[in-house]
This record gives structure tokens, sequence and C-alpha cells, in this order.
């Protein structure tokens, strides 16, 4: 029987709420946002395990075993440095790179008060990441990485998509950081209907892999941006949001054979990362189907156990698929 | 969710760019279902 704290009721908060209230073993969904969203009149709709929180980030945590957040930036920085230095695990569903640094360096002080520290809670990363781990077990040496994704969930990850798309591009490249000024387009091949993309090499969430593969000696990500509408519509109620998708490419060597594993998911981004943040929180508690206890900041392919998690998620409707190919030219 | 109406629909080349000496390939997607999801 636990309890959890969700932090940010946007797009992805909401629909982390909605999983955390069906998790069995999580009794007590604590909910806080901003305070003009009616967060009391949201906590009725899902139900007795809800409740409203008054928490604001900045302030001392309440008595959780978990806390999930949901908001951008500064403000999770906030809610983060506040839960390590209270012992309480949290997971963060962030996405931006900067933010990742900032958090990355709270990991001596998560170590030494016994504090898992879960980065990147969303759909790449988070999910990707588990699909890193995934495919490479089926390696005996992996030598490269690539993850992909296309899509947004909310304004916050609008924002960061296009600052990461403006902005320099760091990958990890035989064993060593480097740096493009503004890399090219290449088309990415994401499951129907996303299909083919074209997407760039950023930052955001390869230094989380590299630190979970600390011997592979490349890796790197890749985004690509929907056309912006040139006419903004209001969403219908009810809307779940924008398709997203990710695609991860493992490469490496099996025995004498070199090989490609590569796995796709498409899903509504918003869907797919409050699905995975409310699953690492509740395995933060040793809710969801398995325990998340490592002390130290890490990206989910250094927590996560690949199987049940991806069982986990494909039993709350979120599914990743495989690609078979056949050798062409 | 989505994935199984795409599975086996032509999935396009499968690789983008990698320095890793893998051939080019097409296919299609496939769903993974337990219990290894492989």
């Amino acid at each position: 029987v636990s309890s959890v704290l969700l932090v940010g009721l946007g797009d992805v908060g909401i629909r982390a709420a909605r999983q955390l209230v069906e998790t069995d073993g999580i009794d007590r969904v604590l909910l806080a946002g901003h305070r003009h969203r009616g967060v009391e009149e949201l906590a009725e709709t899902f139900g007795d395990r809800a409740e409203a929180s008054e928490f604001r980030p900045g302030d001392p945590l309440p008595d959780v075993d978990a806390v999930a957040c949901a908001l951008p930036d500064d403000l999770d920085v906030k809610v983060v440095t506040t839960a390590v230095a209270q012992g309480i695990a949290v997971a963060s569903s962030t996405d931006a790179a900067p933010t990742i640094d900032r958090l990355r360096a709270l990991s001596d002080m998560a170590r030494s008060r016994e504090v898992t520290v879960a980065l990147g809670c969303g759909l790449a990363p988070g999910l990707s990441d588990v699909l890193a781990r995934h495919g490479a077990q089926a390696f005996d040496e992996v030598d490269e990485i690539t993850v992909a994704r296309f899509g947004c969930s909310g304004a916050a990850s609008v924002a960061t998509v296009r600052a990461e798309l403006c902005g320099r591009a760091r990958d990890w490249y035989d064993g060593a950081w480097r740096s493009t000024a503004r890399p090219a387009e290449e088309i990415v091949w994401f499951p129907e209907p996303i299909g083919a993309r074209d997407c760039r090499t950023v930052t955001a969430g390869v230094s989380l892999l590299v630190d979970a593969f600390p011997g592979v000696p490349c890796v790197g990500v890749r985004l690509g941006e929907a056309q912006r509408r040139r006419f903004a519509m209001h969403r219908r109620v009810g809307d779940e949001g924008e398709w997203g998708a990710t695609r991860v490419e493992i490469y490496g060597r099996r025995g004498r054979e070199r090989d490609v594993v590569v796995y796709g998911v498409i899903e509504r981004t918003a869907v797919a990362a409050g699905t995975v943040l409310a699953l690492v929180a509740a395995q933060l508690c040793g809710a969801g189907g398995s325990t998340i206890h490592r002390p130290g900041v890490h990206g989910l392919a250094a927590l996560v156990e690949p199987v049940p998690f991806l069982s986990e998620l494909a039993a709350r409707g979120v599914r990743v698929a495989t690609f078979e190919g056949a050798p062409v030219g | 969710m989505l994935v199984l109406g795409v599975a086996g629909i032509i999935g396009g080349v499968a690789r983008i760019r990698s320095k890793s000496p893998v051939p080019r390939s097409e296919g299609g997607w496939r769903e993974l279902e337990g219990p290894d999801f492989r």
C-alpha cells in the first residue's frame, strides 16, 4: 500500500494520474497542479484514490513513497532536488538536455541519501531507453545505439523540441563527445501512420544512454517535428493529443555475426509518456509488477527490467513492434 | 495499439545511418508479444 505525489497536470500529468489511480498497490495519489486548473474537481473525476494537494514546487514534500514530476525545466529541478533532499524516490518526465544535465548533477547527493531518481520517463527518452536495454540483451557486444522520436506532448515539449532542433547537437561518437553546429536532416522510418520523417541529431537523452551503456562507442538521438499549424485549433473534449513515435536501433555482434535490432512504437505522445511516468513511479514504490531501487540519478535503461516493464505497458495499451527485414542491395 | 494494424505492411528502409557494417533491408513491423517480447 503506497502513496504517490504527482506534480504537474498538463498533457502528460493527466495521463499519468489516470494510470496511477488504476495501479494495484497504489492506494493514494496526491495531485498537485496550477491553482487555477481546478485540481480538486479533477481529483474527484479520478475516484477515491485521488486527492488534491496544495504542494507547489519549492515547498516541502508531503509524506509519500514516491514523486512523479511532469513539470518543465526549473520547476522540475526544484521538485526533484527537494525529493532528493527529503530522501523520497522521484520520477521525472523531462526531455530537455539542459534539465537532464542539471538533474544528473544531483547523482552524488542521491546516492548518499539512498534515493533513486529516474530521469526521462517519457516516450523518448524513456520507453526508448527500455527498448535499447532490451535490444542490447540480444547481443554479445553492442557497438551503436540510435534513437529517434517524432512528436511532442504539450507546450513544454514543443518548446523543448524547437530548442533542441535550433541549437548545437552533441552525440557520442567513437567513445567521445562530438558537437555539430547544425546537423543535416535525415529520413527516419517510423511505423505507419507516422511513416518517413525528417529528423535531426539532438543532444537530449544521449547522456542518459551513455551513462547506461558505458562500453558502447556510438550513441545518437534524433528528433523530428510536426509541421507548424498555420491556424491553431482548440482541442475537442476527450481528444487524446498528438500522435508520436519512436524508433530504436541497436547494432552489435552476436557470436561472429553482426546484426541490428530495430524497435518502433506509435502512440499518442502524451499517453505513452504519461503511462511510462506512472509505471516508473509505481515501481519506485514496489507496485506495478516490479521494484526499482538503484540510488543515484539514472535513465530508464539503467533502472528498468525490460520484459516485465514492456509486459505491464502492453497491458496498459502501449505496445511495441520490431522491424523485420530482408537484406537488399 | 496502432502497431497491430501496421504489422506486415512495408515498413521502408531499416537503416538510417550507422557506422556499423549491417546490410540495408526492407520489410515490415511486427508487434512484440510476451512472454519474451522478441
